[in-house]
C-alpha cells in the first residue's frame, strides 16, 4: 500500500522535471548547432567558427558587453543589498508596514507595463519635470538630459531594482518562515545587539543560502532581460541580449547564426556570473566569519535608517506613480509639455480597448488560469512526494532535483526559445494551446515553487497524521485539512503564476506562433508605435488583470476564515 | 543585584490579562510564575526584557538594581533570556555562538580562554570546532544556557526551559541551570506550566481567570 | 502508414498548388471560400490596426475568407518562424499565410527561396496597379519584384517640423546642419540598423555625392571608403549637435514622432506623407506641425504583401492581397482619417466614378500635395544597406 503510494507519487517530480529539461535541452543545442555555422536551410551546410568571429568582431559587441554587465550586476546587487538593508533596518516598523501592504501590487505589475510608465515618468519630458516645469526649471521645452537609454544601462538597472526589491523580499519573508526570527532577535537583543546587527550578522546569514536561487534567478534574469531594455536600455548599442533578438529578426538570414553565437555567449555570460557570484559569496563567508563573533554591538547608522524608510517610500511611490503616469496618459487627447495635465481628455482610448481586447483578455485569462492551475498541482505533488521520502527516512536530494526546475529562470530565453520553436515545429504543435500553455508552464513553475515551497514545507505536519487517524483517509486529511490550512500560501501562488503568465511575451510569440493574442503581445506590439494614450489603456489592462486576480486571492482566504482567528493574518 | 517588579501588569485591548504582579528577586535567587499556557506569562517576560509588541500595553516597574529599565531599549537592559528552543545560530559553530555573547572589548586570547572553559564547565571540552546541529538535546541546552551567561547579564529570564527535554535529562539540565545562575549570583525568573520545574525560590500562580496568589 | 500520409500529402498539395497555377481567378475565390487567413503584420498602429479589421470584414462577408491579423513588432521574426518551419521540412501548412513586407526583407526572402509566387498576374486588381509611373512597384529596394509580392502602398521619406516652434524648415542636408548648430539637442535621427536611420542615411548619401552611379550597383564594385566619404563627413559634424549629442538614438519614427509632441526635438521624419495630418487628427501632434521634402527630393518605396511558400491558405491569401489592391480598399486607405497612405493605382486606370472619388479626398492639413511630392529618389541598390549599417556601427557604436 505505502509501496504503492510513493510510487504514484513518485511520477510528479519524473513528469514535471522530463518535461522541462527535454525542451531546454533541444533548445538549446539547435540554437548551438546554428552557432557553429550550421543552418542548411539558409544554405551553411558546414561547421565553422565563422558566427563566432563574426560575433566578436561585430563593432557593437565589446559596447554591449560592457552595458550588459553593468546594468545586470549592477541591478542585482543592489536589489540583492536593498532588500537586506530594508530587513535590516525597517523590519516590522510603519514603513515596513506599506512595504509588506504593497507587495502584491508591486509584484503583479508587469515589467513591460512598469517600464513604460517609469519612461512616461522619469524621462526629461516625463511627468515628474512636468510637475516642477517651468515653475521650478524654467524649462519650456525638455531639457537634453542623458538620462534614460544611458550607454551603461543604469537607467535600466534603476528600474530592474525596483521591479527585484519586492521580488526579493516577498521570497525572503517566504524563506524566513523556516527561520524564527522573533525570537533570534530577542536572544541576540538579549545579548546586547541592536536588531538591524542581529540581521546582519544572525539571520541574513542564514537567509542567504535559503533564498541564493531566487538571487541567481535575478542575476540571470537582469543580464538577458529583453523587454524593458529595449524601452529602458542603452540604444548604441542596446544591450547583449536586445542585440541578438534584433538579430535573430535581421532582414538578412544569415544573421541568425551570429545572433545564435550571441545568445550562447549571453547563455555563457549567465553560467559564468552565477558561477562568480557564488565564488563571491564564499569569499565574503569566509572575510566576515572573523568579524560575525567580534561582539561589536551597535550600529552608527541613524541616516542609513532614514535611508532605508525612504527607500521603501520611493520603491512604492515610483511605481505608484508610474502607474497614475499610465493612468493619466489612458485618458489623455492632447498633453504637451511643461503642462502638469493634460490639456484636453478623451475617454476614446479605453472605449477602444473595451472593445477590442475581449479576445485577448479571455486568452490571458484562460491561458493564466490554467498555467497556474496545473503549476500549482504539480508543484504541490513534487512536495507531497519530497514528504514521503523524508517520512521513510531517506536523505532527501529533492533540493538539488529542484535546482533542475529552476533551470528556466537561470538560462536565459533567448538562449534555448528558438530552438523550442524549431522543435515545435517538427512536431507540428506550434500554435496550438497546450503548447502555450506549456511553454509558460517553464516559467510559472520555478515561481510557484519558489514562492510556496518554504511554507508548504513548515506546515506542521502532525495535522495531517491527526486527521488521518480520525479520518482513515489520507485523500480527506490532504483535502479537508492541510489545503484549507494552507489556502492562503497556495492561492497567493497560483496568483504569482498567474502573473508570471501573463508577462510572458517571448514564448507567447514563438511558441504560439502569434496565433494567441494576449494582453501582453497586444500592448508590447503598440509600445513599438508611436500612441501613449493607446500604449498606456493597453499597459493598464495589463496590470489590472494579474492585479485583480492577486486580491482575489488574498481575500478568498479571508472570506473563507472570517470567523477564524488564527486564520487570519 | 536585584529585580524588582512592581505592580506590573499587562492589557490587551482594555482586558489585563493577569492581577498587578509584585515580585522582588535578589541575585542568585530562581523566582517561578507559574500557570497554564496562554495566561499571559511569555507576554510578561517579554516586557521583561523589553519586546513587548505594541498591541500590549504595560503598566507597572520593572527595576534593575534600583533602577527602572522600562525605557531602555532591550538590547541595554542586560537582561537575557532562555527560551524551549535552544536557538543556537546554526551557520555558527559552538565556539562561535558563544564568542558572540562576549564583550567586544576582550582580546582574542581573552574570549577563547573563556570559551573553552565555558565548555570545560558544561562538560562540552572540545566541542568548540562542532556544528550545533550535530549535538544532542541536552547538549544544546547547556550551550544555549552558556551563551546567555557569557554576555554577563544582570538578571536572567528562562521561558519554560526544560519543557522540551526528555524527563530523565531535564532533571540534569534544571540543575545545570540553577546552579549556573547561583554561581553567577544574578536574580533569575522562570515561568513554567510544569510544577515539577520549580526551584525552592519564590512562586506565583497565574490562575485561569486572571487571579494571581504570591506562594 | 507513414509513408501514406507523407504521399497524401503531397499529392494534395500538388492538387492545391496546380490549381493555383493553372486555374482562373473563379477557381481561385471558390477555393479561398472558407479559409483562414493569418496574416502577419506590424501592429504597432491602432488606425492601421482598424483598417485591417475592416478590410478583413470585408472579405469575410464578399468572400467567406476569415482573416486573422497576427500583429507582430518586427517582421523579422515572422521570417524566422517561416526559416523554422522550413528546416523542419513543413512545406505545406505553415502558419502564415500573407505578410506585410518590402526591401530588405523581401530580397532575404525572395532569395532563400521563402516566397510562392508568381502570383500577382493572377490578381484581377493587379492590371490597375501603376507600374507606368511608379517604378518601385515592380522593384523593391531594386530587387526586381517579378510578381512574388503584391503592392499594397507608397511611401515617401518626408519630415515633420513644428511651425510653432520653427520658422524656417531646412531644405538639404547642409541646411540641417546649419539648423543643428542653431538649435543644438533638437535633431535626431533613428540608429541604423532600423530601417528609419538606415533610409536617413541613404538620404544623406544620395544628396551629398556626386556621382550616384556607384549607388545604384552593387556595393562590391564601388570604392566604398571614397564614396560614402561625404556621409561619415556630414555625420561627424552633425552627431555632437544632435539630441543626447549624439549618445543615444531613438528606435524609429514612432518613438520620434512622441518627442516632437513633447518638443524634446523640432524635426521628425515619416515613411507616409500623411503620417503628419493623421497624428494631429488623432491628438498625437500639436495643429502647428506642417512637412517638407527636400529640394532635390526624398528616397520613395513601395510596401507589399507577399505569400510565404508554405502558406496553408494560398487561394484565401491571394484574394485578400486583390482586395487590398482594389479602389475600394485602396481609396479608404487613402483618407487621412483613416490611414492616409498613398495609393498603388493609376487613378487614369479607373472608372469614372472611383476617380472622382479620388480626385475629391481631402487634403490633410499638415500633408504636402502631389505635386509637391513629386521629387522621388529611388533606393540605392539593396546591398548597400548592410554595408552601410556595419559601416554606421563600426563608427558610431564603438
Amino acid at each position: 500500500m505505502k509501496r504503492h503510494q510513493r510510487s504514484r507519487l513518485g511520477f510528479f517530480p519524473a513528469l514535471t522535471l522530463i518535461s522541462f529539461l527535454s525542451a531546454i535541452v533541444i533548445g538549446l543545442m539547435s540554437t548551438w548547432v546554428q552557432a557553429f555555422g550550421y543552418m542548411p536551410v539558409i544554405g551553411f551546410h558546414h561547421f565553422s567558427l565563422t558566427p563566432w568571429i563574426s560575433f566578436f568582431d561585430h563593432p557593437s559587441t565589446p559596447k554591449a558587453i560592457i552595458a550588459t554587465l553593468v546594468s545586470g550586476w549592477g541591478a542585482a546587487i543592489c536589489s540583492l543589498l536593498t532588500t537586506f538593508l530594508l530587513f535590516a533596518l525597517s523590519y516590522n516598523n510603519r514603513y515596513w508596514n506599506l512595504l509588506q501592504k504593497s507587495l502584491a501590487p508591486l509584484l503583479s505589475v508587469p515589467h513591460a507595463a512598469f517600464a513604460i510608465g517609469f519612461l512616461f515618468l522619469a524621462a526629461p519630458s516625463g511627468w515628474m519635470l512636468r510637475l516642477i516645469s517651468p515653475g521650478l526649471t524654467g524649462f519650456q521645452t525638455p531639457p537634453d538630459w542623458n538620462i534614460m537609454k544611458d550607454g551603461y544601462g543604469i537607467s535600466l538597472m534603476i528600474a530592474l531594482v525596483i521591479k527585484e526589491v519586492p521580488f526579493l523580499t516577498l521570497i525572503s519573508l517566504s524563506a524566513l518562515s523556516r527561520i524564527d526570527v522573533r525570537r533570534s532577535i530577542a536572544i541576540g537583543r538579549s545579548l546586547g545587539y541592536d536588531t538591524t546587527q542581529v540581521w546582519i550578522k544572525v539571520i541574513i546569514p542564514q537567509l542567504y543560502p535559503k533564498i541564493r536561487l531566487s538571487i541567481f534567478a535575478v542575476l540571470a534574469y537582469s543580464l538577458s532581460v529583453v523587454d524593458i531594455a529595449q524601452i529602458l536600455g542603452p540604444t548604441i548599442p542596446p544591450t547583449l541580449a536586445v542585440q541578438v533578438f534584433r538579430w535573430f529578426n535581421d532582414p538578412d538570414v544569415a544573421f541568425r547564426l551570429i545572433g545564435a553565437a550571441g545568445a550562447t555567449f549571453i547563455l555563457f555570460l549567465v553560467l559564468l556570473s552565477i558561477g562568480a557570484l557564488f565564488f563571491l559569496e564564499k569569499v565574503i563567508r569566509c572575510l566576515l566569519k572573523f568579524w560575525l563573533t567580534t561582539g561589536k554591538r551597535e550600529s552608527q547608522i541613524k541616516i542609513i535608517k532614514l535611508l532605508s524608510n525612504l527607500t521603501i517610500i520611493t520603491l512604492v511611490g515610483i511605481t505608484t506613480l508610474a502607474i497614475i503616469t499610465l493612468i493619466i496618459w489612458s485618458f489623455t487627447w492632447r498633453w504637451q509639455f511643461p503642462d502638469i495635465l493634460p490639456e484636453t481628455w478623451s475617454l476614446k482610448f479605453w472605449l477602444k480597448g473595451f472593445t477590442k481586447l475581449g479576445e485577448p483578455i479571455w486568452n490571458t485569462m484562460v491561458t493564466g488560469m490554467a498555467t497556474a492551475l496545473v503549476g500549482i498541482i504539480l508543484v504541490i505533488g513534487c512536495l507531497e512526494y519530497e514528504l514521503v521520502l523524508e517520512r521513510q527516512g531517506r536523505k532527501t536530494n529533492t533540493d538539488k532535483a529542484f535546482w533542475l526546475m529552476y533551470l528556466p529562470l537561470l538560462i536565459p530565453q533567448i538562449a534555448f526559445l528558438f530552438g523550442v520553436q524549431v522543435l515545435l515545429v517538427i512536431l507540428r504543435l506550434d500554435g496550438v494551446w497546450l503548447s502555450l500553455v506549456w511553454s509558460h508552464l517553464l516559467f510559472v513553475l520555478p515561481y510557484t515553487f519558489l514562492t510556496l515551497g518554504p511554507i508548504y514545507r513548515s506546515y506542521d505536519q502532525r495535522m495531517t497524521d491527526v486527521a488521518i487517524t480520525l479520518s482513515r483517509s489520507p485523500w480527506k486529511a490532504f483535502f479537508k485539512i492541510k489545503l484549507p490550512i494552507l489556502m492562503r500560501p497556495v492561492l497567493f501562488s497560483m496568483a504569482v503564476g498567474f502573473s508570471v503568465s501573463v508577462a510572458q511575451y517571448l514564448p507567447t510569440l514563438f511558441i504560439g506562433a502569434g496565433r494567441f493574442e494576449t494582453i501582453t503581445t497586444e500592448a508590447v506590439n503598440l509600445a513599438s508605435g508611436s500612441d501613449r494614450r493607446i500604449v498606456a489603456v493597453y499597459a493598464l489592462f495589463q496590470l489590472l488583470t494579474p492585479l485583480i486576480v492577486f486580491f482575489t486571492a488574498l481575500w478568498l482566504p479571508k472570506l473563507y476564515f472570517y470567523q477564524r482567528k488564527d486564520m487570519q493574518i | 543585584m536585584v529585580l524588582d517588579l512592581n505592580k506590573i501588569q499587562i492589557t490587551l485591548n482594555a482586558t489585563p490579562l493577569f492581577s498587578p504582579i509584585s515580585l522582588m528577586i535578589q541575585a542568585g535567587e530562581v523566582a517561578t510564575i507559574m500557570g497554564p499556557s496562554g495566561c499571559g506569562k511569555s507576554t510578561l517576560l517579554s516586557a521583561i526584557c523589553g519586546n513587548l509588541p505594541n498591541i500590549f500595553q504595560l503598566t507597572g516597574d520593572v527595576r534593575l538594581n534600583h533602577r527602572s529599565v522600562l525605557t531602555v531599549p532591550m538590547e541595554q537592559r542586560r537582561i537575557g533570556i532562555l527560551f524551549q528552543d535552544d536557538l543556537l545560530f546554526p551557520h555558527l559553530n559552538i565556539a562561535e555562538n558563544l564568542a558572540f555573547a562576549l564583550p567586544e572589548k576582550l582580546s582574542r586570547s581573552a574570549k577563547k580562554v573563556k570559551i573553552k572553559d565555558a565548555l570545560d564547565l558544561a562538560d562540552l571540552s572540545g566541542f568548540g570546532k562542532r556544528d550545533p546541529a550535530t549535538l544532542s538535546g541536552g547538549q544544546r541546552a547547556r550551550v544555549s544556557l552558556l551563551r546567555s551567561l557569557l554576555a554577563e547579564p544582570e538578571a536572567i529570564l528562562l521561558d519554560e526551559p526544560f519543557s522540551k527535554l526528555d524527563q530523565q535529562l531535564k532533571g540534569q539540565i534544571r540543575q545545570f541551570v540553577f546552579e549556573s545562575i547561583r554561581t553567577m549570583n544574578i536574580p533569575a525568573l522562570l515561568v513554567t506550566h510544569d510544577p515539577r520545574d520549580c526551584p525552592e525560590g519564590q512562586m506565583i500562580n497565574l490562575g485561569k481567570n486572571g487571579d494571581s496568589n504570591v506562594g | 502508414m507513414k509513408y501514406i500520409y507523407n504521399t497524401l500529402l503531397i499529392l494534395l498539395s500538388l492538387v492545391i498548388s496546380t490549381n493555383a497555377y493553372s486555374g482562373d481567378w473563379e477557381t481561385i475565390t471558390k477555393n479561398a471560400s472558407g479559409q483562414t487567413v493569418y496574416f502577419n503584420a506590424w501592429g504597432g498602429s491602432d488606425i492601421i490596426n482598424d483598417y485591417i479589421r475592416w478590410a478583413g470584414d470585408q472579405v469575410q462577408s464578399q468572400y467567406g475568407i476569415k482573416v486573422k491579423h497576427v500583429k507582430v513588432t518586427d517582421i523579422g521574426d515572422v521570417i524566422s518562424r517561416i526559416l523554422a518551419e522550413k528546416s523542419a521540412g513543413r512545406n505545406d501548412s505553415g502558419s502564415v499565410d500573407l505578410m506585410w513586407i518590402n526591401g530588405e526583407n523581401f530580397r532575404a526572402m525572395k532569395d532563400n527561396l521563402l516566397l510562392y509566387g508568381p502570383f500577382t498576374q493572377k490578381l484581377p486588381n493587379y492590371r490597375l496597379v501603376d507600374t507606368e509611373n511608379k517604378p518601385t512597384v515592380l522593384s523593391d529596394f531594386t530587387t526586381k519584384v517579378d510578381h512574388m509580392e503584391a503592392p499594397w502602398g507608397m511611401a515617401q521619406l518626408i519630415f515633420m517640423y513644428d511651425s510653432a516652434q520653427v520658422t524656417n524648415h531646412p531644405k538639404n542636408m547642409p541646411d540641417l546642419l546649419i539648423f543643428a548648430k542653431k538649435h543644438p539637442g533638437k535633431v535626431t535621427y533613428p540608429a541604423p540598423p532600423s530601417f528609419y536611420g538606415t533610409t536617413f542615411i541613404k538620404q544623406v548619401m544620395l544628396e551629398l555625392v556626386e556621382d550616384k552611379s556607384p549607388l545604384y550597383d552593387s556595393v562590391k564594385k564601388a570604392d566604398f571608403e571614397n564614396v560614402t566619404a561625404p556621409l561619415w563627413k556630414f555625420l561627424d559634424q552633425l552627431h555632437p549637435l544632435m539630441w543626447r549629442k549624439g549618445k543615444a538614438f531613438t528606435s524609429g519614427a514612432p518613438e520620434m514622432k512622441q518627442l516632437l509632441n513633447d518638443g524634446e526635438i523640432f524635426i521628425s521624419l515619416s515613411f507616409n506623407p500623411n503620417d503628419a495630418s493623421n497624428a494631429i487628427d488623432n491628438g498625437e501632434l500639436p495643429d502647428s506641425i506642417r512637412t517638407y521634402i527636400h529640394q532635390k527630393g526624398t528616397i520613395g518605396n513601395t510596401h507589399f504583401v507577399g505569400i510565404p511558400f508554405n502558406s496553408s491558405a494560398k487561394e484565401g491569401a491571394m484574394v485578400f492581397a486583390n482586395f487590398l489592391m482594389s479602389p475600394e480598399a485602396q481609396l479608404r486607405k487613402s483618407i487621412p482619417q483613416i490611414w492616409g497612405d498613398p495609393t498603388v493605382l493609376n487613378i487614369n486606370k479607373l472608372s469614372s466614378k472611383d476617380r472622382v472619388a479620388f480626385s475629391q479626398l481631402p487634403l490633410g492639413i499638415a500633408t504636402l500635395t502631389a505635386a509637391e511630392l513629386n521629387k522621388v529618389m529611388l533606393e540605392p541598390d539593396a546591398s548597400w544597406v548592410a554595408a552601410l549599417e556595419k559601416a554606421w556601427q563600426r563608427r558610431y557604436q564603438k
